[in-house]
């Protein structure tokens, strides 16, 4: 198979995976675009190193290195911009009927997820919106299963912390800890 | 872990676990049987499955936008098939097909040049503030971007390596199993170098390539952390700084038995950087007996 072939059989199938995993990691469209690029070409660059079934999980290996990248040199611009203003107007721009019906609450929980840090905010994305399996997250994420698990829990804590879902708060005083 | 009763703190990992359809066999077993006398955890339980589900019912999974991918599929398309116009009249048009593939690297990056570099200047501060930590732990500073192109290309093998979980091509702890296997590969004789007592604990090897040729990569583990140590001959390197961070990987220098040795992980820089001397060092003091 050429590089071409390889390519665009295994690595642009997973641009939709690799697009929500930079969305997410840099809460902009547009800056999620340009790491997509970046990434595009990384991957050319390492093509020889995609082994047979692996594709999604290393691309979106890329993809994470592409972001964090990205998010290093532009931490001073992030830092002015601030966050929840961005995710509002990226549900309004990009995901049309079924969201927009329940936009309310659809911003209140993207909100929430944006706000979490990183390292608990990509091990979600790939967790409930890839997918991936712990096996996969710990590679995409270079941490080891173990550290996928507390991490998941501790973001979920922190989810469920948050006002709108209330609902589904943690219970106060159970016997565990 | 033992089967039997699982306690409260034991079963809140494993409700997680078991929601993200990870638990099997006994940990089930054990998670269903705990649950089924603990209303606590049972409320737990569906807690996490409730939450998951407005997750995934309310927290959009973004697509790329059409004119993302066809830019992308664009720019692919156009790179491929523009490399063998352009390297000359009337090549053959069977390298050309092979040649097609090379040349739309450079192609690719060009493309790419001009935003990379609005970014590098975006990030010119943030780098600085970097090396100034780790200039605080070592006394050699290196600017992140600054032109060391090799650490740049050690990063990036490290990461191709990793994230394909292929790191080690030839996995041995024993030094004279590997380096048989390396010399047959190269064209210059990489010293292999067991430490003991050390929690850097050697795992294999692979060959990549570092400055467009063929280098040895010792692959060593440190606790959870794998450690690529690229080793070349001394003659195909320039000099460059001891220490060198790039993309958050800690890249180490030593010098000794006649090659460069550099260390590439995710491991705080003076942990890296004694490592490597000690590799270099013991390389050079085994050197006269060893050849």
């Amino acid at each position: 198979m050429t590089d071409r072939a390889l390519f665009e059989a295994q690595v642009l199938p997973h641009l939709d995976a690799a697009y929500n995993l930079a969305r997410w990691l840099t809460r902009d469209p547009h800056d999620a675009e340009d790491v997509v690029q970046e990434a595009c070409v990384r991957a050319l660059r390492y093509l020889a190193s995609l082994r047979e079934g692996g594709a999604r999980a290393w691309f979106l290996t890329i993809v994470r290195h592409a972001s964090y990248d990205w998010i290093e040199q532009h931490r001073d611009r992030d830092r002015d911009g601030g966050d929840g203003g961005v995710e509002v107007a990226a549900d309004a721009e990009s995901e049309p009927a079924q969201i927009a019906e329940r936009r309310g609450e659809s911003r209140a929980l993207a909100q929430a997820i944006a706000a979490l840090e990183l390292p608990f905010r990509e091990v979600i994305v790939l967790r409930e919106l890839e997918e991936l399996s712990y096996k996969e997250i710990a590679s995409v994420a270079a941490i080891p299963i173990g550290t996928v698990m507390s991490r998941l829990a501790r973001a979920r804590a922190l989810l469920r912390q948050s006002p709108v879902l209330h609902a589904i708060a943690p219970r106060r005083s159970g016997g565990e800890r | 872990m033992s089967a039997g009763a699982m306690n409260c703190a034991e079963a809140v990992l494993a409700i997680g676990a078991w929601c993200d359809g990870e638990l099997v066999g006994d940990a089930a077993a054990a998670l269903g049987a705990h649950v089924a006398g603990c209303a606590a955890c049972r409320a737990e339980q569906a807690a996490l499955v409730a939450l998951r589900d407005e997750i995934r019912a309310q927290a959009p999974r973004r697509v790329a936008p059409p004119a993302l991918r066809a830019r992308i599929e664009a720019e692919v398309a156009r790179a491929f098939a523009d490399a063998p116009a352009a390297a000359g009249p009337a090549a053959a048009p069977a390298r050309a097909a092979s040649a097609g593939a090379a040349a739309a690297l450079p192609r690719l990056r060009t493309w790419w040049t001009r935003e990379r570099r609005r970014w590098f200047a975006a990030g010119a501060l943030a780098g600085a503030s970097l090396a100034v930590v780790v200039g605080a732990l070592t006394g050699v500073v290196a600017r992140h971007w600054g032109g060391d192109d090799i650490a740049v290309a050690a990063v990036d093998s490290h990461i191709a390596a990793t994230l394909g979980g292929h790191t080690i091509t030839v996995a041995s702890s024993d030094r004279h199993q590997i380096k048989p296997w390396l010399s047959a590969r190269l064209d210059y004789a990489a010293p292999v170098v067991e430490l003991a007592d050390s929690p850097f604990v050697l795992a294999g090897a692979r060959i990549d390539r570092l400055g467009g040729r063929p280098v040895a990569t010792l692959v060593y583990r440190y606790r959870l952390h794998v450690i690529d140590v690229f080793v070349r001959p001394l003659a195909d390197a320039g000099d460059a700084p001891a220490v060198t961070m790039v993309r958050g990987f800690t890249v180490a220098r030593a010098t000794g038995a006649g090659m460069e040795w550099r260390a590439v992980a995710d491991v705080d820089a003076s942990a890296l950087a004694a490592f490597v001397e000690r590799l270099a060092s013991e390389a050079e003091a085994a050197q006269p007996a060893g050849r």
